[in-house]
């Protein structure tokens, strides 16, 4: 089993390989429409779970649209917002994040659309951005050196905190993450309780959580910017 | 030790594996926990770079703004409920002034004698049969608990229209029987009854009249044309003139017939009047 953890890591960590909308495993897909159920339910909360779950990936899509950050990032609040407002005629024929990246694909475009309709706003916005805020935009863009060097160290970061895990808990978050099994198929798989399989994952997340956190919080000092 | 346990349903509520109730709880709980909130983000941000997945940091507080932007929508959709619900006031408003002033309108007619619908007399709990130059005849009771007699020979009409209806309802009820009556009268030409007409105290009729055409010349729920229409009616009244509605109808002619009435009526009505 642990053979099998290892080449799943190494396999799905180092070949740089993007597994984009469809990398989600079903499980995850599961406890998404949990939320979401919860969300068509009134609870505005699990909404605000979601968004944090997928405002990395979703900022990261529309921002293949819309080279500026900050436009990613309005553009990107708009899809969420879209699609809260479109959630009760969510049917869960699909996956949650397979149906909120139609709605951001959708909303990108006819932002560029918007965009291209009225170049005078556009040639504002370019302008009226001053150096610091420029700045603060190509740090975060994953398109510049500085992106793409802060992507680069969370890869890393996180493959060398697996590297570090004790092998049942290594174990465990691979199945988890990158399979996409539920506890109890990763009970059965290891032979142990469900409860066991909860606090390895546990402490895998947690382990690597630390290391990303002395990243940040070292190098980058911009922890609050993963809020 | 408790705050160890919180994180561990958190990792378990970030995967599903957590049972409903305590995701409840804890949802409750993240809302206002920061420390929770980054690390659920930080939970997905790990899975992410496991899968190679791209991904881009957001700046702080972008779920905040999303929350907030909800928010602001949902307060849009209350104030447009508001507005619907003032709209929704304005138009039962101006349904009730429109009814009001078409039944005024309609007792005037009534008052002048001419007129094919009924007579009625609400303070008096009373309906008077009229029978106007071989027009239809109605006999209506609109119920008063003051007084609550019937005219002589109301209810001996045969296949007329009889309405009861309460006072607020009145009008509604006089509107029918007149629609009733043209279209009885169109299709074969004959009144289906004859009676002899109660008399009918023509002063204090034209007084009533004259005090409803007030109302509504100086009403701010009439509108404008029917404030109009009633000043150039009080004016042609004080002139002496024949197309006066109410008072001078009457007086002239008290047995006019429906067409005069109505001829009357819509001449009094017309613009430049």
């Amino acid at each position: 089993m642990a053979a099998t953890a290892d080449t799943l890591t190494s396999k799905n960590l180092n070949d740089g390989s993007s597994s984009g909308m469809t990398g989600l495993p079903m499980v995850a897909d599961a406890s998404d429409l949990s939320l979401v159920r919860r969300v068509q339910r009134g609870e505005r909360g699990a909404y605000d779970l979601l968004v944090l779950k997928y405002q990395h990936k979703v900022v990261k899509l529309v921002m293949r649209y819309l080279r500026n950050p900050a436009d990613a990032e309005d553009v990107a609040q708009e899809a969420f917002v879209k699609a809260y407002r479109a959630l009760p005629q969510f049917r869960g024929d699909s996956a949650f994040y397979t149906w909120l990246y139609r709605i951001a694909i959708n909303t990108a475009k006819n932002a560029l659309a918007a965009r291209e309709r009225n170049p005078v706003s556009y040639e504002l916005d370019t302008h009226g951005n001053d150096d610091s805020s420029d700045m603060v935009g190509r740090l975060k863009d994953p398109e510049t050196p500085e992106g793409l060097a802060l992507t680069e160290e969370i890869r890393d970061t996180v493959n060398h905190a697996i590297g570090e895990l004790p092998e049942d808990l290594r174990t465990a978050i691979v199945l988890r993450e990158l399979e996409g099994m539920s506890y109890e198929e990763i009970a059965a798989s290891m032979d142990c309780p469900v409860g066991t399989v909860r606090s390895r994952i546990f402490r895998a997340r947690e382990a690597i959580d630390r290391r990303l956190r002395e990243v940040f919080d070292g190098g980058l000092g911009r922890t609050e910017e993963l809020v | 030790m408790i705050q160890e346990e919180r994180e561990s349903q958190l990792s378990a509520m970030f995967d599903g594996e957590l049972p409903a109730t305590e995701c409840e709880l804890l949802s409750r709980r993240i809302d206002r926990d920061e420390n929770l909130r980054a690390r659920w983000s930080r939970y997905a941000l790990i899975g992410a770079a496991m899968r190679s997945e791209p991904v881009a940091t957001a700046r702080s507080g972008f779920a905040r703004r999303v929350s907030a932007a909800l928010r602001g929508g949902d307060t849009r959709v209350r104030a447009s409920r508001g507005r619907k619900m003032m709209l929704n006031a304005a138009v039962s408003a101006s349904l009730v002034v429109g009814v009001a002033g078409m039944s005024i309108t309609l007792l005037r007619y009534t008052a002048a004698g001419g007129g094919a619908v009924a007579s009625g007399q609400v303070a008096g709990g009373q309906v008077a049969g009229g029978q106007v130059g071989g027009g239809q005849v109605f006999s209506g009771e609109m119920d008063s608990a003051a007084a609550p007699s019937r005219a002589p020979g109301s209810g001996a009409v045969p296949g007329n229209t009889v309405a009861r209806s309460t006072a607020a309802g009145s009008t509604a009820a006089i509107s029918t029987m007149a629609s009733d009556a043209l279209a009885r009268r169109a299709s074969n030409g004959e009144p289906v009854s004859y009676v002899t007409p109660a008399s009918v105290d023509t002063a204090n009729t034209a007084l009533r009249t004259e005090l409803a055409d007030f109302i509504v010349a100086h009403s701010q729920y009439s509108t404008p044309l029917m404030r109009r229409n009633m000043l150039s009616a009080f004016i042609s009244s004080d002139a002496g003139s024949d197309f006066a509605p109410s008072r001078a109808a009457v007086t002239a002619s008290p047995s006019a017939s429906a067409a005069g009435a109505l001829h009357a009526t819509f001449a009094a009505s017309a613009p430049g009047h």
